[in-house]
């Protein structure tokens, strides 16, 4: 499975706003947003904002770094 | 561990008065039951899914919560307590807990033995009948609850809890001018309400800037109650308090 990284900008309604959109062989399964200084010691880091098919659900982690995210999608896209 | 006095008893007392009318004599015997106490420190379990306990919790200092566990250590916090609150009363007619019951903070705790609480409820059946009204309205609570996460927003969900909570602790005389403590973490709070940490920092932050509510964490201070009731579209009835707070 290919995984493409698109930068976006998100309207979480908060200082939450750089963005990528996640696309698994073409078709887009995840949006992540990168936690701004707002949340104090999770500051930067990524966070699961949506998932669509297989990722949605309750389920939203926050990723130290963008490789930790793919590895978690790829790991459910299975 | 140490035997509770009956001046212990007051937050119950407070408790079911301000749900229910007991009878000087129901009162007294509510102040009289055997009962034990221990502190417990946060974040420990005070009764296990399946247990069979033979004593009920009376909490008398701190909060508590009731839970479920699932797969990849999820959990759903199911309701809050604080003191006055007995979180496991249905252990006294329901044989195996189907839940978890945790301490959120460090608690005082008194154990009730069921055999008293038995004798209680044939002797005086006022009391029988407060300890019931209590064990409805923890399920029109329950119905809140579900209505809020599924169908309200996250900001709603924080307003209504922290509308609920603050008639709770005001209802045992924990919380008084729209102030009142609040213990308990984000993690717990969004484990409440079904909501991420991320979430639940971003409608905080969101709350404080509209001037709803203070800006501490460990203080709940709300600035606005009118437009926090109508944010969370809080209607206090189904707490059933026979007492209202000053709101």
């Amino acid at each position: 499975m290919n995984l493409d990284l698109k930068p976006v900008r998100v309207a979480t309604g908060s200082g939450d706003e750089e963005g990528r959109l996640i696309f698994a062989d073409g078709y887009l399964v995840a949006v992540l947003v990168q936690l701004s200084d707002e949340h104090g010691a999770e500051a930067r880091k990524w966070f699961f904002e949506a998932g669509f098919g297989q990722l949605a659900g309750p389920d939203q982690p926050t990723f130290a770094d963008l490789d930790e995210a793919k590895a978690w999608i790829t790991r459910r896209l299975r | 561990m140490a035997a509770g006095s009956s001046a212990e008893k007051a937050p119950l007392i407070r408790k079911l008065e301000s749900i229910a009318n007991l009878s000087d004599a129901a009162r007294e015997a509510v102040s009289a039951l055997p009962m034990t106490v221990r502190v417990v420190e946060a974040r420990q379990d005070l009764a296990r899914d399946k247990d069979q306990p033979a004593h009920c919790c009376l909490l008398l200092t701190g909060w508590a919560c009731r839970y479920k566990l699932l797969n990849e250590g999820r959990r759903q916090i199911l309701s809050l307590h604080v003191p006055g609150d007995i979180p496991d009363s249905q252990s006294l007619h329901l044989r195996v807990l189907d839940h978890g019951l945790a301490t959120l903070t460090q608690c005082r705790v008194g154990f009730l033995p069921h055999e008293s609480l038995r004798e209680l409820c044939v002797r005086f059946p006022d009391a029988a009948s407060a300890l019931w009204r209590d064990t409805l309205i923890d399920a029109a609570i329950f119905r809140e609850w579900m209505t809020g996460i599924g169908r309200r927003t996250a900001h709603g969900r924080i307003a209504h809890v922290f509308c609920e909570m603050y008639l709770k602790l005001h209802a045992v005389g924990l919380a008084e001018n729209h102030r009142c403590p609040w213990p308990i973490t984000q993690t717990d709070l969004g484990d409440a309400l079904g909501l991420t940490n991320v979430h639940v920092n971003r409608m905080l932050q969101d709350l404080r800037a509209q001037a709803l509510i203070g800006p501490r964490y460990s203080e709940l201070v709300i600035y606005d109650w009118d437009a926090l009731c109508a944010l969370g579209e809080f209607d206090e009835t189904y707490l059933h308090m026979e007492r209202k707070a000053a709101a």
